[in-house]
Parts: C-alpha cells; sequence; structure tokens
C-alpha cells in the first residue's frame, strides 16, 4: 500500500498526481469467507480492521448494499465525546477516545481528529447539579471533565446569549475539553483503506438478503451477488437492524427513527468548540470549512425515510438561536437525515445472538459515530473470541430482559422522545 | 460617476431613480430594479470575488440564484449578512457590499498562492498529510485551514430583525411564473381553485422577460403583465413575488420564503425582514423552469466568462452590456438569443459553435445579421488574470479530441451555453424519482409520488409552446379534480423562434502538453483533474466523488456543476448517466436564512413563561425566580443583602418555627370522574385506592410499565366518583398523557374522564406549627381541629365569600395545608393569608426553603424520581400492593430489581458537621483510590438542615440501609472536594412523622 | 409536516399530535399470569417494521383523543386513521 505522507503528496504532484493507487479495491465476492461484516459503514468497516488488525483474520468480506460509508457514517454531526455518567458508557466511551487519538496515525489517514472540547450548556443550578453528577463520575472514571462559570464561559463563547432577554439563562457548563469532532467520510475510508491492504474484501453493491441457518448454526448468507458460505457473521447495519433482525426470526427492543442536521453556509470561525444547549437539545460546532453543523431532537416517529421534515428542524434552530442569537443571520445551506437504531434505554448492543455464529451490532441511538473505533474493536473481539471483552460486556441484548439497563437519560422506552 | 456598460435605453429598470451604493468601499450608482449584480456590470465590475479553495479571481456567471461565485458580506455589524448572492441582491439606496474570502483586497489577495501551488492541494490532498507529528493536526494545521476556510464573517451580535410565519392552505400552488407557471395558475384560478403563485425574483414572467416571443399576438413580457394583473384581482388568487419555494415536504406541505424588508429603502417599522410560509397545497405546479449549463475548457472560470442567457438578461433586464468585445461559445442554438441581442445593440460577437452546422431560424436570423460563427471550432483555453482578455480558440477534430490548430482572439467577455438543465428540486423532494432524458442530456421527473405535477422547461419542455400548453392543459385538469367546474381558458396562440440539435459534447479537449485547469465547480475549485483523480483512487460512487472532491456542495448547491461533473464520471465510467446516478436533491433549493425558519420563537419568547396568578405579588416582594419547566416560581425572597443560602435559611426555620406559606400552583392538578374512578387509581398507583373514603388524601406512586418510579403526588376524593390529583410540576403534561392512554387504548371499559384543571386552581402550601391557629382565623365556619380536619383530610370550606378547597397535605413535614382557589381569586387568597398570618409571622418561602424542608424530612422529589429509580431504592416499597396488580408490576420481579446491593435511598451528614456537599458528588470508599475509583452512589440533593444547623444530603447509595453508620466520602473532583461522611437515616428530621399528624 | 386526519376533528398539521408508538402491542391483562418472556416482549421488543405501520397517535393539542393510524415508514404516507374501537 502507498503511504500517504507530504513526501508522497509531492512527489506525486510532479507526475500529476497519475500515479496514485487505489484506496480500496472492488473485488468479486469468493466462494467463503471466515467472517461476513453485514454493513459497510464506519462500525462495519472498523471490524473487518480490528478483526484484521487484532485478530490476524484477514478471510473477511464486508458486504454493502450501497457504497461505503454511505450510511449514518456520512449523516452525522462529527461529534466524539465519552462524557457519561454510567460506567458501562464512560468507560466504553473513554477507551474509543483513546483510539480516536491515535487514529490518524494508525490509519495512515487524516481523520482530523480535533480536540476542540465539548461543553454542555447549563441553565438552571439543578441542571448544573444534574451535570456535576455525570461529570464527577467522568472524573473518577478517569475521563477529563471541567465545570465552567457564566463568567469563564463568557470569554469562551461571547456571542451566546448572556443578556436578560434569554428565556433560559447560562449559569455554566461542563466542558470535556478532550471532546470534540474528526472528519466522518475519512474515517470510513480510513478504515476502508487498511482493512483492504490487510485483505479484507470490500464488496459494494451487495445486499444480503437471507441466511442459512441449519440446526440454530449460521452456515451461510444469501446476497445479491450470490451465495456467500461462512461461519460468522456481523451485522452492523444500525438504521436497518430491524429489517435483518426479521429475516433471522428475532424482533429487537429497537425502533428506526429520522434524525436531522443541517449546515449553514460556510463564515469565518467564530466557534472553536462543540456547545451544547440545556434547555432544549441542541448542538453546534463549527467545521473547518466554516459551515455551522447542528442538530437536535428526532423527528419523533418511527421512519426508515432518510429525510424529515421542516418543524422538526425549526424547533431545534429556535433552540440554535436562543443559545447563538447571531446564528439568526446565517442561513441554512443543506439538511439531511439518518436512521437512527433508537434502542429502548438509550444505550448500544454489541453482543452474540440465540443463533451461533450470528453477531449483533446496533442500538446507536444518536451516538454512533463517536463509537466507530471502539465499537469495532469490541465487536471484532466479540465475533474472533465469542465472547463479549469486558467494555462491551454490560451491552448485551438480554439487559432487556433482566433490567441491567444503562438509561442515561431515564426517558425509558419511548424511543421517539430521544 | 457614469455607467460605462449601460445601454441607453432599454431594460426595465427605473432610470428616473438613481441609486447610489458601495462595492469594496468605492462608490457607484444604479438605478431602481437593479440588482447588484447588473449594477456592478453596468459599471464594468467583473471581479467580485475569491474561489474557496485557490482563490482564483472571480466574476459573475449567472443571474439568479444559480450564481456560484457572486457572494458578497452586506453591511457591517449586527446587520451584517454574509454570502449574499449579488445576482439576488437587489439594489438599494446605501447598501453596503464588499467581496469576501480575500485580503488585502480582491484584486491582489495573498490567498492565491495556493492558485499557484494548487499542484499540491488536488482533490482530498488533506486526507493524505497533515499526519506528523500526532498533535499539529489540532494546534497548527487545523487552526490554519480554519483560518483560511470559510467564506463571509458571521455577525457576532444579536439579529435586529425580525421574522414571521404564515399559514396558508391552497388548491393550488404554482411555483415560478414562466409561462407554463402563468398558464397554470390562470387555468387553475379562473377554474375557480384557490391558487398562490410564487415567483423567486421581484419580476414576474421567467423567460418571458427576456425571450423573443409573443403570447397572443402580444410582446411575452406584456402577456405576463397582463396576466400578472389579471391574477392579482381574483379574489381566489393570492400572488407573491421575492418568494422562493424551497422545501417540498410530506403531505403536500410546501414551503416558502418571502424576501419582504431588505429591498425597502424605507421599510415599515414593523415589516418584517423574511416570512416563512407553510403552505399546505392539494395540488403543485413546479413550473420552475431551467438553468443554462457551462461548458468546460482550459480557465473557464476567469471573470467575464458567463452563462449566455445570464448575458442576454442582463442586457434585456437590465439594459448592460456584459462585455464589448464579447465571444459567444456554444453547443446548442440558444446562444444565438444573445448574440443577436448583442448584434442589436451595436455590438459585434464572435459565435464559437462546436457543432458542424446548423439549420434554424435563429441561426438564421445570426446570418443574416452577417454576426460572426465559427463552426466546428471550441475555446481551448482563456487568458486575463482579473478578467478573461482572450481566448485560445481552435478548430475541433472529427473526434473532438484535439485541436486543428489553435489562434488568440482578444475578449472582453465570454458567453457560454452547454444546454439546459431543467429545474427539477420540488419534484425530486416530492420523492419523485427522476429519469434521464437522452434528448436534452438531463434528468427529468418521472413517476410523481406526491401531488405534484411538473410543467415546462422544468420537465425538459424547452419550446414556449409546449410550456403554454402544459400549463394551461394542466392547470385546469389539477383544479377541476378539486372545483369540478370545467371552466377552461383557451390557450393563445405563440410566436417563438424555432431551435436546431444541440451537440452533447461539453467538456473541451486540451491541447496536447497543455494541463490548463478546466473547472467544473467554481466556488468550491473542484476541476476536471480532481474528478479524475477520484476516480483513479476508487472513488467511484457519484457520492463518493461529491464527497472526495467537494463537488456541488458549495453554496449553490452545485447547480451549475452538478450535471457535468456527473457527465464527466460517466464519460470516465464509460457507463451512461443514469447508471450513475445523480446525488439527491434535499431542502432548502437555496439558502435559507435561519431567523425566518425560526419565527418569532426568538430570546424571551423562545418558549411560553407560565406564571401563577400570583406572580406579581412575588415580583413586588422582591422574590427571586427559578425556572421549573415553563413555570417561574420564586426561590426565594430576597431581604436586604442576604445570599440565596441565608435567605432559603431563614425562610425554612420559620416554617419550622412559625408558619409560612409557598405558592404550589405549578403543581399539576388533574380532575377524575366518573365510577371506575377508584378502579383506575387502583392501576394506575402502586398502592391501594379502593377503600379511600371521600374527604380524604393518599400519597401515591405511579409506575412505568418498566417499573421505573414515574411520579408521585396526593390524590383526594372529593366525592364518591370524584377525585383530584396532584402531579409533580414536572411531569404534569405527561401524567395527563400516560391517564389519558391507559383510559383510551388499554382500558376503554372503565367510565372515567380525566381533565388538566392545573390552570384553573392557585394553589398555597400554609406550613408550620402556627399554620392551624391560621387557618382557624381564615375558616371561621370550619372546623380546622386535628379532629374536624386530619392529617390527609380534605375540606371545603368559605374564604371569606371565595369557595376554597383546603388539603391538609405535608411536603415539608410540618403541619401544614394546602389552600386551593380558583386561578382569578388566587391573589386574594395569598393577600388575605399575608395579612391574617402576620401576627403568627408567616413569611412566604420559595423552592430554595421547600427543598430544605423536604430534604431533611427524607421526601423524594424530581432528584431522587429521576427516571432510573424504582420503589424500593427510594424506600417506597411499603407503597407497593402485594394484592393487586398495577401499572409496571410485572417488572419488578426482573433480576436486576430484585439484586442485593441495589442503591437505596439514604442521608449524609459530613462528619465536621459544617461543609456543605455538593449536589452530583459520588460516594466512596477509599477518596484516594487509583482510577477509576469505584462508586457506591451519588449525592442526589444537599441542604443545610434548619432543625439541627449543619448540612444534611440524601444519597441513592449502593446497599444504602446496610451502611447506616459507616464512615465514608463524598468526593467531587469537579469542584477539588473530598468531604468525609457519615451515613444516617435519609428522615433526618422527625423520622416518625408526628409533626404531620399533630 | 405530515398531516394527519383525527378521527374526531378532521385533518389537521403533525405539530397538533404526538407519537405513541406501535398500535399493535397489547398490554396483558391485569392480574394475568403471563411468563417472562411475553412481558418483555410487551415492554420492550418491536416488530419496527419498514412500509405499512400501524400506530397510535394523541391529538394533544385539540381533542386529546387517541386513535390508530396506517402509515409508511419508508415513505410517510398515511393510508388511514381510524378510532381505537375501529378497524384500522
Amino acid at each position: 500500500m502507498q503511504k500517504y505522507s507530504i513526501f508522497s503528496l509531492i512527489k506525486n504532484a510532479f507526475t500529476n498526481h497519475q500515479n496514485w493507487e487505489v484506496a480500496w479495491k472492488d473485488p468479486v465476492p469468493k466462494k467463503e469467507y471466515d467472517i461476513v461484516i453485514v454493513g459497510g459503514g464506519g462500525h462495519g468497516l472498523a471490524t473487518a480492521y480490528y478483526l484484521a488488525k487484532e485478530h490476524k483474520i484477514t478471510n473477511v468480506a464486508i458486504l454493502e448494499k450501497g457504497w461505503i460509508g454511505g450510511g449514518n457514517v456520512g449523516r452525522n454531526t462529527t461529534i466524539l465525546r465519552s462524557n457519561y455518567m454510567w460506567d458501562a458508557n464512560g468507560l466504553f466511551y473513554e477507551y474509543g477516545m483513546k483510539l480516536w487519538e491515535n487514529l490518524s496515525q494508525e490509519l495512515n489517514y487524516n481523520v482530523m481528529y480535533s480536540p476542540r472540547g465539548i461543553i454542555n450548556l447549563a441553565h438552571s443550578d439543578a441542571q448544573l447539579n444534574t451535570y456535576s453528577r455525570r461529570g464527577n463520575s467522568m472524573r473518577l472514571n478517569g475521563i477529563d471533565a471541567k465545570m465552567l462559570g457564566r463568567e469563564e464561559l463568557k470569554k469562551i463563547i461571547p456571542f451566546a446569549d448572556f443578556t436578560s432577554s434569554a428565556r433560559f439563562p447560562i449559569f455554566g457548563g461542563l466542558m470535556q475539553p478532550r471532546g470534540g469532532t474528526a472528519r466522518h467520510d475519512a474515517v470510513a475510508w480510513g478504515y476502508a483503506r487498511q482493512a483492504d491492504s490487510m485483505g479484507v474484501d470490500i464488496i459494494q453493491h451487495c445486499e444480503v438478503t437471507g441466511f442459512d441457518i441449519v440446526n440454530g448454526k449460521l452456515q451461510g448468507v444469501q446476497t445479491s451477488r450470490g451465495n456467500i458460505k461462512t461461519k460468522k457473521i456481523g451485522l452492523c447495519v444500525a438504521g436497518s437492524t430491524s429489517l435483518l433482525a426479521e429475516k433471522l426470526n428475532m424482533k429487537l427492543p429497537i425502533e428506526s427513527h429520522v434524525l436531522q442536521a443541517c449546515v449553514s453556509e460556510p463564515v469565518k470561525p467564530f466557534l472553536d468548540h462543540v456547545v451544547t444547549f440545556g434547555a432544549g437539545h441542541f448542538y453546534c460546532s463549527q467545521s473547518d470549512k466554516g459551515e455551522m453543523v447542528m442538530g437536535g431532537d428526532l423527528d419523533g416517529y418511527n421512519s426508515y425515510a432518510q429525510r424529515g421534515n421542516l418543524p422538526t428542524l425549526q424547533h431545534v434552530l429556535s433552540e440554535g438561536v436562543a443559545m447563538f442569537p447571531n446564528l439568526s443571520r446565517l442561513k441554512m445551506l443543506r439538511t439531511w437525515g439518518g436512521i437512527m437504531d433508537m434502542s429502548m434505554d438509550g444505550s448500544p448492543i454489541i453482543d452474540k445472538t440465540h443463533i451461533e455464529g450470528v453477531y449483533l451490532n446496533c442500538g446507536w441511538c444518536y451516538g454512533g459515530f463517536k463509537a466507530t473505533p471502539v465499537s469495532g474493536w469490541t465487536f471484532a473481539y466479540t465475533i474472533a473470541q465469542d465472547r463479549a471483552h469486558e467494555l462491551n460486556s454490560k451491552f448485551k441484548l438480554n439487559r432487556f430482559n433482566t433490567g441491567h439497563l444503562i438509561d442515561e437519560k431515564g426517558v425509558g422506552t419511548k424511543t421517539w422522545i430521544g | 460617476m457614469t455607467q460605462k456598460y449601460r445601454l441607453d435605453k432599454g431594460g426595465f429598470i427605473k432610470r428616473d431613480k438613481k441609486i447610489s451604493f458601495k462595492f469594496n468601499g468605492k462608490k457607484y450608482f444604479g438605478y431602481e430594479g437593479d440588482t447588484l449584480a447588473s449594477a456592478l456590470l453596468a459599471n464594468g465590475v467583473h471581479l467580485v470575488g475569491r474561489s474557496f479553495k485557490y482563490h482564483r479571481p472571480r466574476g459573475f456567471i449567472a443571474a439568479g440564484v444559480d450564481e456560484p461565485n457572486a457572494k458578497v458580506q452586506l453591511y457591517h455589524g449586527a446587520k451584517t449578512e454574509p454570502n449574499a448572492v449579488a445576482t439576488e441582491v437587489e439594489l438599494v439606496e446605501g447598501l453596503i457590499a464588499k467581496s469576501q474570502n480575500c485580503f488585502p483586497s480582491v484584486s491582489f489577495d495573498f490567498g492565491e498562492i495556493n492558485n499557484f501551488l494548487s499542484k499540491f492541494f488536488p482533490a482530498g490532498f488533506y486526507y493524505k498529510t497533515f499526519m506528523w507529528p500526532k498533535n499539529f493536526w489540532y494546534k497548527i494545521y487545523e487552526p490554519i485551514i480554519r483560518k483560511a476556510a470559510g467564506l463571509g464573517v458571521a455577525p457576532l451580535k444579536p439579529d435586529p430583525d425580525r421574522y414571521e410565519h404564515k399559514f396558508e392552505y391552497c388548491d393550488v400552488l404554482v411555483v415560478g411564473s414562466g409561462p407554463s407557471g402563468l398558464a397554470s395558475a390562470l387555468a387553475a384560478a379562473k377554474n375557480g381553485a384557490r391558487v398562490i403563485i410564487a415567483e423567486d425574483k421581484s419580476r414576474f414572467g421567467g423567460s418571458l422577460l427576456t425571450d423573443e416571443v409573443t403570447v397572443g399576438n402580444k410582446k411575452g413580457k406584456d402577456w405576463a403583465d397582463e396576466t400578472i394583473e389579471q391574477l392579482k384581482i381574483m379574489p381566489n388568487v393570492v400572488v407573491k413575488n421575492r418568494s422562493q419555494v424551497f422545501g417540498y415536504y410530506d403531505h403536500n406541505m410546501m414551503v416558502m420564503f418571502e424576501r419582504t424588508k431588505d429591498h425597502l429603502e424605507f421599510p415599515n417599522k414593523y415589516t418584517p425582514r423574511q416570512r416563512l410560509w407553510y403552505i399546505r397545497a392539494k395540488e403543485v405546479v413546479a413550473s420552475t423552469g431551467s438553468m443554462e449549463r457551462p461548458l468546460v475548457f482550459g480557465n473557464n472560470d476567469r471573470p467575464g466568462i458567463m452563462l449566455s442567457s445570464a448575458a442576454k438578461e442582463y442586457l434585456r433586464v437590465y439594459g448592460v452590456l456584459v462585455g464589448k468585445k464579447p465571444i459567444i461559445f456554444t453547443n446548442n442554438d440558444s446562444a444565438y438569443e444573445t448574440a443577436i441581442d448583442f448584434k442589436k445593440n451595436g455590438i459585434n460577437p464572435i459565435v464559437i459553435d462546436i457543432r458542424e452546422n446548423s439549420e434554424s431560424s435563429v441561426i438564421k436570423e445570426a446570418k443574416n445579421l452577417k454576426i460572426d460563427i465559427r463552426f466546428s471550432h471550441a475555446i481551448a483555453n482563456t487568458r486575463g488574470h482579473l478578467r478573461v482578455n482572450s481566448a485560445t480558440i481552435g478548430k475541433l477534430n472529427e473526434q473532438k479530441t484535439n485541436y486543428q490548430s489553435l489562434e488568440d482572439i482578444s475578449c472582453d467577455c465570454i458567453c457560454v451555453s452547454g444546454n439546459w438543465t431543467p429545474t427539477v428540486h420540488l419534484a425530486s423532494q416530492s420523492g419523485n424519482k427522476l429519469k434521464f432524458d437522452e434528448n436534452i442530456n438531463a434528468f427529468i421527473p418521472n413517476q410523481s409520488r406526491q401531488n405534484e405535477t411538473t410543467v415546462g422547461s422544468a420537465k425538459g419542455s424547452f419550446t414556449l409552446k409546449k410550456s403554454l400548453e402544459e400549463g394551461f392543459n394542466k392547470g385546469f385538469e389539477l383544479s377541476n379534480k378539486i372545483t369540478k367546474k370545467n371552466i377552461k381558458s383557451a390557450i393563445p396562440t405563440s410566436n417563438e423562434r424555432s431551435n436546431g440539435k444541440q451537440n452533447k459534447f461539453w467538456c473541451m479537449p486540451l491541447p496536447k502538453n497543455k494541463n490548463y485547469k478546466r473547472c467544473v465547480d467554481f466556488q468550491n475549485d473542484v476541476y476536471v483533474s480532481d474528478i479524475e483523480l477520484a476516480i483513479r483512487e476508487g472513488f467511484r460512487s457519484i457520492e463518493h466523488v461529491k464527497r472526495y472532491t467537494t463537488l456541488g456542495m458549495a453554496t449553490d448547491q452545485g447547480k451549475t456543476s452538478n450535471l457535468n461533473g456527473l457527465q464527466l464520471v460517466s464519460s470516465i465510467e464509460k457507463k451512461i448517466v443514469p447508471e450513475v446516478g445523480h446525488t439527491t436533491f434535499r431542502p432548502p433549493y437555496t439558502p435559507v436564512t435561519i431567523g425566518a425558519i425560526v419565527g418569532r420563537e426568538v430570546g424571551k419568547y423562545y418558549r411560553p413563561t407560565r406564571k401563577s396568578p400570583i406572580h406579581a405579588w412575588h415580583e413586588k416582594n422582591n422574590a427571586v425566580f427559578v425556572d421549573a419547566g415553563l413555570w417561574l416560581r420564586p426561590r426565594y425572597y430576597n431581604q436586604g443583602n442576604e445570599t440565596l443560602h441565608e435567605a432559603s435559611k431563614r425562610e425554612a426555620f420559620n416554617v419550622r418555627n412559625n408558619v409560612g406559606i409557598c405558592d404550589v400552583t405549578s403543581l399539576g392538578k388533574i380532575d377524575i370522574k366518573g365510577s371506575d374512578s377508584a378502579e383506575f387509581l387502583n392501576r394506575v398507583y402502586t398502592n391501594a385506592w379502593m377503600k379511600l373514603p371521600v374527604g380524604k388524601a393518599r400519597y401515591g406512586v405511579m409506575l412505568r410499565e418498566d417499573g421505573i418510579v414515574f411520579d408521585d403526588g396526593t390524590t383526594t376524593r372529593i366525592s364518591e366518583n370524584h377525585f383530584h390529583m396532584t402531579t409533580t410540576t414536572a411531569q404534569a403534561v405527561n401524567v395527563l398523557a400516560h391517564l389519558e392512554y391507559y383510559l383510551q387504548v388499554v382500558w376503554p371499559e372503565l367510565n372515567v374522564n380525566v381533565l388538566s384543571t392545573t390552570e384553573q386552581w392557585a394553589g398555597a402550601a400554609v406550613a408550620g406549627p402556627n399554620s392551624r391557629s391560621l387557618l382557624e382565623k381564615l375558616f371561621p365556619d370550619t372546623d380546622v381541629s386535628n379532629e374536624g380536619l386530619p392529617f390527609m383530610g380534605f375540606k371545603e370550606a368559605d374564604l371569606f365569600g371565595v369557595p376554597a378547597r383546603i388539603f391538609r397535605i405535608s411536603f415539608s413535614g410540618e403541619l401544614a395545608y394546602e389552600i386551593n382557589v380558583e386561578s382569578g381569586y388566587g391573589i386574594f387568597m395569598w393577600e388575605k393569608i399575608m395579612e391574617i398570618g402576620k401576627e403568627m409571622g408567616i413569611e412566604p418561602y420559595g423552592t430554595e426553603a421547600l427543598s430544605t424542608l423536604r430534604i431533611e424530612m427524607g421526601h423524594v422529589a424530581g432528584s431522587e424520581i429521576d427516571g432510573r429509580t424504582i420503589s424500593s431504592d427510594l424506600s417506597l416499597d411499603g407503597m407497593l400492593s402485594k394484592k393487586k396488580d398495577f401499572i409496571g408490576k410485572r417488572s419488578l420481579n426482573r433480576k436486576a430489581f430484585i439484586e442485593t446491593g441495589r442503591e437505596k435511598i439514604v442521608g449524609v451528614v459530613p462528619l465536621d458537621k459544617k461543609t456543605m456537599i455538593p449536589e452530583g458528588s459520588h460516594i466512596v470508599v477509599d477518596n484516594k483510590a487509583s482510577l477509576p475509583n469505584p462508586k457506591l452512589g451519588h449525592i442526589s440533593a444537599s441542604c443545610w438542615s434548619v432543625e439541627y444547623n449543619n448540612p444534611f444530603s440524601l444519597a441513592i447509595l449502593k446497599d444504602g440501609k446496610q451502611r447506616i453508620g459507616e464512615k465514608l466520602y463524598a468526593l467531587s473532583p469537579l469542584k477539588s472536594k473530598s468531604i468525609p461522611v457519615e451515613i444516617v437515616s435519609s428522615h433526618y428530621v422527625d423520622p416518625t412523622g408526628e409533626r404531620v399528624r399533630s | 409536516m405530515l398531516e394527519i386526519k383525527c378521527p374526531y376533528c378532521g385533518k389537521r398539521s403533525q405539530n397538533e399530535f404526538s407519537y405513541g408508538g406501535d398500535a399493535n402491542i397489547k398490554r396483558p391483562e391485569l392480574g394475568k399470569e403471563i411468563s417472562d418472556s411475553e412481558w418483555d416482549n410487551f415492554v420492550y421488543f418491536r416488530k419496527n417494521p419498514r412500509g405499512k405501520h400501524s400506530e397510535l397517535w394523541h391529538h394533544v393539542a385539540g381533542c386529546r383523543q387517541w386513535f390508530k393510524v396506517s402509515r409508511d415508514t419508508s415513505t410517510h404516507e398515511i393510508f388511514k386513521t381510524s378510532k381505537l374501537n375501529e378497524e384500522l
């Protein structure tokens, strides 16, 4: 594989960039693989990469029904954080943060990991206390967190509404300094390129249509490009998990909902952090291109349409303007929607299933992008070792039977409330 | 200053109204009716900006929303607007605009160094570098890139303007006022339909403004004007200009924004800046027209190179010549109209046509006018740094892969035409899967998924005759589905030039050994070589190409570049265009002001503010308010220089020792009536309700089906079949929906009705040892003795002529009552209580004192009922009936819920009896353990106990009850606090509850 | 924005309504002995189909009635709405 660097870039400039190799190949599916990963999104690509790298299993295929990186890894607001309250989430995502910190070098692909800090604004003392519970939990788990007062915030985000006309004044905020952003497409492409170079077959435009299961054991998959034999399959198809599960006669504690996001036109940088609004559900950062990247609530009803409706954006943007009144004069450039696997407690599932050889990675709700490395890492472990790693040991499917739920928000089973 | 490129006559501008404006610090003049673009062009200004990445000089390409280059910064301060499109900005007296993304000036820009180094910055270069050393990306490279990126500058002050929303319904919404739109609107309106016709520009008429045509024996423009006047006076028609329908949403919900203010020199102070319209249309006619595509050739992105249709529009609408030595470069007939217009105005254009020949009336006309036409020729390259000054043209070889000979000809503008792309955004947004039309080499709408009908050139019907026919026919058909009036309008006759066949060739070859940049996306700097590189590297899906090269991702959303990019991919991949597919069209069609989307929900009005009827009294008495959901509640009443802590201590102390009064109006109240009310409560609450006597209240806890505690409160039996339920302030709305769900969906057989009465009652809690003597004076005719109104008793009584309800319930743990009167009497009640209570030492208390009182009593509230705790965690297991089933009961036997070691509620006291334990601290065994330090639980609520005069907290603690007496640590690393604590009972004060019963 | 026909009030825009999830979920009868898995199925597990979906909506900013809606989850098309005691 060609190494990417400033030197290779300069060298290739002199041959008019005619000699760059393909980032990944376009192979014909083989008859059989040791492991098949369904879903060429971030999690699927990362899983294949870590199977090859950590477990030396390279006879692996990724089957993607469309084009790789076309799902939620390419439709998110690119936020990275591990600012969770429950240990199961906090320790898991924190391991992910450590993977992020070295990812560009590891993949030899600039994923633009940018630890610009994420700030959750609080609008009452009660909310500050709730945030303290989470922030203190983070600190005791070895995760960075600090409280910012109103005056400190005035220096960092002076354009936020600190006036007396704010409906919900800013009291302070919880900050995770190492939280930040990364370039979403680069994550998918970087994993794809490395996985491909280690021998993984990335097969696009190949839809899984069924599973061959004999006596409770997986034998292979049926696809739009023929049958493929395999003893192990990992499902990484967040958004569509229920549809594949149905082919396995499984019902899951998941509903699919559409989450919209939007960007403004690019402007010169003025917001250096990721900031979330506490008197609503709104988050905002400014991309390297200069666009304000914004998101918030679900549209609020089951949906597999990758598009939403304007009232939700109106609601979300009203929160944005309440937080940063200067956003009002910017223009909304582009909107899009992604399908979320909303699990019933808001936390993911990375687990074996009752069918031998079928492994499940789903239920990411809003949080899938930041989990990409650690999800792939733990899922690869789970598939290769046939057991959960300690990091994902709490993300069991049967927690919905035993009651060991991991509910960060405490909203229960009304997934559409988010 | 003269407008050197303004013709002496012609155009639709108002020449009697001269307007002055500033661009890049220099003063210019234009006329009313100009756009910023046309006024600048009239002054000979082409250079307006710089491209995003390479900072190449940029001029106007288009005359409308498709303009990719001319993004300017308007005004300054709070009113500044970045990225305004000069072709859409109407000229108004005093307008100030400047170029963006250039330093120190647009004509000399340091950023242009990127252009000289562009070899090293091909598509996606940033993915390949900036990785070493590790921390440099965030610290060094990224800040430099960020600073270089972005276009205009965002205001940093709140927006001083106002935006409004409007909701409309209509039978037929017609989008666009070109010939097919006017025809549709007229036909539908005459057939009795309620019609809205929306035009994005300030002038109606679309192509009729610029084309040499007649309709009904009138000039096209005159017919358009007459039709609009006709529509305007019809009562069933709304005619809107400056109004763009930008989104086609579900169930024919159309969203439009109207520009109402910025074009006015003297706006009314009540005029909103923009208005957002939500329009629910039964039928939508998309008559959105089409856009010209540029041709791609060497250095085709210099200022002065623009679309031929734009040149024609500037000439015909604004009386502006975009140049005096024009070259017209085309692969089709439509550009000849521009050539003819130049010629008729005394300018001699040269037409470069890649076709070998063409025979049509327009070509004949051009030939008759002796226009210099060079068939089989193409432009290979151009020159001119800040403005094109010459073109290298040559005769194409037969395969169109090279040139037979090359020559330079001088020019001051090049007007290009690479054919027309139907504007299919609305159809695509509505769910219509587009199809590729080989004849016009573009996508057109296919099967409608909603009530969407596309007509005219938006569906590829490029003749006036066909556009009119489609418009009239569809306007009639669609309206007739609704009105059934069968009034058909006659289709007027029309005359137009006939056009010959176009050649699809659009991307010119490079001369041998030349490596000219051929631009596809003008704003984002995407060149042919970038797209070739993307495909070389395996980014073969059109979405991959788009994301890797950023093609079509600029603020113009690729209106001029998408289809060219697509054609390029298809030719490299040797696939036909429909196989390559197209990227998704999503709303908005053009960028929409965020303020317009938000409307009036800004500042104080971001969300409603709910106030109790006693609010004014609180304000008068120095209350400091706190947000409780949407409610504003007094947090404490300030006296002198007190701190929050001192005030709340004083207030709580007064409750414990005298009597206090607290406004509890915001508590949720639900009236429950019907013969099965008791049975219903028995199912909703975890405890037993069947035998609650009339006139008695009971505390109840409700669960969610998953077993988690949902809410708590007291419910009172007013009469046999009538109950009054209270909920927490936070959950009031959710509890009502919850009850309605069970009554309507799950147990419709129950005869029960529920109704929110939160707003109907004003509530005051009167608490403290003196509260009974106060009540005796408030209600002299009512027996409020411990026997007459025992704990959990209820009475209706007369408060100086006002009917009142007295509940003997207590959240503070003191002897206490809650008095309710109808909201309108709230202030009367409050003042009466204050007046009579004065001698007993009454003081109002706010939510902070209320918290103190409940915390030291060990009563749970929202910080413990946090959506994650079950009854036994909160020591409410005594409330769980074993005899009956209730909502959520079946979940309680799940493994996790019956495990030993669950976190349970306890009290926590600091060993030094002085240090307040911050809420949100965690309890650990070892305050110096290495991380992760195992957490036993957290502090949910803290107060200064007025009873014991030391800090006291509640905690939810693992093995809580077993740990009473243990000495542990409360840690708040956020506040750098480590506090040695002792675990005690959560019932710190009056554990047996004597006071409430006294 | 969806347009939903409340069976009591007629067509209204979506912002008057709140969503209530899968209408096919039947709460087990009170007091009835059922298996753990039946109960967990009721509380947590969902069919979550792409395509036709029967669901509950609540006319919160209107008549406050719950009712049933048959809607396509991939196109958002609404086929029918009905009162709770009517066939959808």
